[in-house]
């Protein structure tokens, strides 16, 4: 099982779907965060950054497995955060 | 060239002269900087007759560009001993840039036992006395006094009673256009316009003459590519809809979010002082999700935060000061954090030095932890005058000096922001370096030609910091000249094209040609400026250091403060 959060538009996403803040989501083994979209039918796009305990990740960069804190951020963070944070790559 | 306007306090004498050449070149933060540097004396006291208090708006406050309504406030800091520019929404910026008004000074202290109000207009300036009633009285009823004396309109600049008392957590408040207040926040400038007694300024923009632009039609394209950099950003949404309060949850999730007086970086609650509650509760309730701090913001990250009737609280309810009241000091309850709001935007104070003040009340004892109502009734004791109220309205280092703690979290004497230094490194070093004090919007803006960091910064490391925060402030003292927002630099991040339609609209309205380079060294300069007026001021590297119990380790991550001074001091050796 992971704990799944989602925030932002995506808080607003799982209440239209009337999933709970945790949601408990069981999976299997390894995933990737793009799977994990994919499994739940999140479109990709809303999706910038999957935090795992804590860190965050590109969705396919984020690897989860059972027992992880997860939280799912969309696009639209202040943007020095999305930089000291980690979520954006800067070349 | 526009108008540098001087109000001497001590002979109640106004010169309107032309701009001096000098500061010909630079605005908004880049001017309130260079003529503190220039003319207030580093080891003035900061209530004294020698500090000077200066109001400028930035290159391009007064035109059409999005999102250029800022003010800058420049003076030597009462709080920090050192230079301090303090930004602000608000009418203000906006009416002195359109009657050609580049600065404004306030220097000098009159003999008089009394307050007074500047007043000025296209016909010249006056110092009036302030009216009776306003003084001691709450900010809001304040101005609607001044607005129904000076015309419903006008722009108004006002010291709470924290400002007449001179308390060093003391701000200037501005109207905005439904007269409710912003905050020149931190810094204790209120006291320097108190120690002046200057109680308000109110301008008048009638038959102003507008911003002259040179170039109207690149000016025109140059601010349409702007505009549509901001607004296909999902930042404007995201802020629009949830406030910088959004920041709650990410901050949380991260393991940065100051808890229990810094003590960790995650609790349980968050989600329920958090920006996605605050907007579904103010959406139940009637209140307005989205506003505008200026005219011409896109982003609208302001709100007006309502009770149970609908009835308006407070506005401008921000992630820090919901931080430092919900996360910091334990209080679950969004209703009584804005009310406290309110109550710091009516005594005049920082809503973030006074907020972790109350977290440092309830360390020593005082109230206990998580007690709203208990922290509601300490924080109105500000305004009253009472011991523990000024103790509290001098801010975070008042409290932890006065109850005897060693765990106070402050740089510089002003009290650290929503983000745990541990578990966001880049973050830590900004506080620690700025000549403001710990700062949280001093490396808050990147421009994309500055920011050549490579690869990936972890917030947990040490890896690319230094680089990361010294790029961020030089970018930030860059935005803080053009009157800009700050939050535009987070559209800009991803759009290079609206840092470029940036310059192009300074370059369109001044008949410049400068390039992003010049732009990044004005930045540069503005830092080295600032950093060594606080040098003359007395500070040395000693002051670019956290507070030492940062060492321990920050759940959940259970990161430490490691870097050694010869790190730190890297970040400003450029």
């Amino acid at each position: 099982m992971i704990e799944l959060r989602a925030f932002m538009g995506l808080a607003d996403l799982f209440r239209e779907r009337n999933w709970p803040s945790p949601l408990e989501v069981d999976i299997q083994g390894e995933m990737t965060g793009a799977q994990l979209l994919a499994m739940l039918d999140i479109p990709p796009e809303k999706v910038e950054v999957v935090f795992v305990n804590g860190r965050a990740f590109t969705p396919p960069m984020a690897v989860l497995t059972g027992g992880d804190r997860v939280a799912l951020v969309p696009p639209g963070v202040p943007g020095t955060y999305r930089v000291l944070l980690g979520f954006k790559k800067l070349d | 060239m526009g108008k540098f306007i001087r109000v001497d306090m001590t002979s109640k004498e106004v010169k309107i002269g032309e701009c001096p050449e000098k500061y010909a070149g630079i605005a908004g933060r880049g001017l309130t900087s260079n003529f503190v540097a220039d003319e207030v004396k580093p080891t003035c006291h900061p209530l004294g007759k020698n500090n000077k208090l200066i109001f400028a708006p930035g290159f391009l406050t007064g035109t059409s560009a999005a999102n250029s309504g800022r003010l800058s406030c420049g003076a030597k800091s009462p709080l920090t001993g050192g230079i301090k520019e303090s930004n602000t929404g608000g009418t203000f910026s906006q009416k002195m840039a359109k009657m050609g008004i580049k600065a404004i000074v306030f220097e000098g202290i009159p003999a008089e036992d009394k307050y007074f109000v500047v007043k000025v207009t296209m016909n010249g300036v006056t110092i009036d006395e302030a009216p009776a009633e306003t003084v001691g009285m709450g900010n809001y009823d304040a101005i609607k006094v001044l607005q129904q004396k000076y015309g419903e309109k006008v722009g108004v600049a006002i010291i709470g009673p924290a400002g007449e008392m001179r308390l060093s957590a003391a701000n200037i408040s501005f109207a905005d256009r439904e007269s409710n207040l912003r905050s020149a926040g931190r810094g204790g400038l209120g006291a320097v316009m108190g120690s002046k007694k200057i109680k308000a300024v109110v301008i008048d923009d009638t038959g102003a003459p507008g911003v002259a632009i040179a170039d109207p039609e690149a000016f025109k394209s140059a601010a349409k590519r702007f505009a549509k950099a901001l607004t296909t950003h999902p930042v404007c949404q995201g802020l629009g809809r949830y406030g910088t309060n959004v920041l709650v949850n990410i901050l949380n999730e991260a393991g940065g979010l100051p808890t229990e007086n810094f003590r960790r970086g995650r609790n349980e609650w968050a989600n329920n002082i958090g920006g996605e509650t605050m907007t579904a509760t103010m959406e139940a309730r009637g209140g307005k999700p989205t506003h505008g701090c200026h005219a011409g913001c896109v982003i609208q990250c302001s709100q007006h935060y309502v009770d149970k009737k609908g009835k308006y609280i407070t506005g401008g309810f921000e992630y820090e000061t919901i931080w430092a009241l919900g996360a910091n000091a334990k209080i679950n309850d969004l209703d009584i954090i804005a009310y406290a709001d309110r109550e710091f935007d009516e005594a005049g104070v920082d809503s973030i030095d006074c907020a972790v003040a109350v977290g440092l009340a309830m360390e020593s004892g005082i109230i206990p932890w998580g007690d709203g109502k208990a922290a509601l009734e300490l924080i109105k004791e500000i305004r009253k005058g009472t011991p523990l109220g000024r103790i509290l309205g001098c801010g975070a280092a008042a409290v932890g000096r006065m109850f005897g703690l060693s765990r106070v979290p402050v740089v510089k004497g002003q009290a650290i922001p929503a983000y745990d230094p541990r578990a966001v490194k880049g973050e830590g070093l900004t506080y620690a370096t700025t000549a403001m004090g710990a700062d949280h919007t001093a490396g808050y803006a990147v421009a994309t030609n500055i920011l050549k960091v490579g690869g990936f910064v972890d917030p947990l490391k040490k890896e690319g910091q230094v680089e990361l925060s010294r790029n961020l402030q030089i970018a930030t003292a860059t935005i803080d000249s053009t009157g800009m927002c700050l939050f535009i630099a987070f559209a800009i991040l991803d759009i290079p094209d609206g840092f470029n339609a940036l310059v192009d609209m300074i370059n369109a309205q001044y008949g410049l040609s400068l390039t992003g380079d010049d732009i990044a060294a004005l930045g540069k300069s503005i830092l080295k400026i600032e950093r060594g007026f606080n040098q003359r001021a007395g500070f040395t590297n000693a002051a670019d250091r956290l507070p030492e119990f940062f060492e321990e380790e920050c759940p959940p991550h259970n990161v430490t403060w490691e870097f050694t001074g010869e790190e730190i001091d890297e970040v400003m050796n450029f």
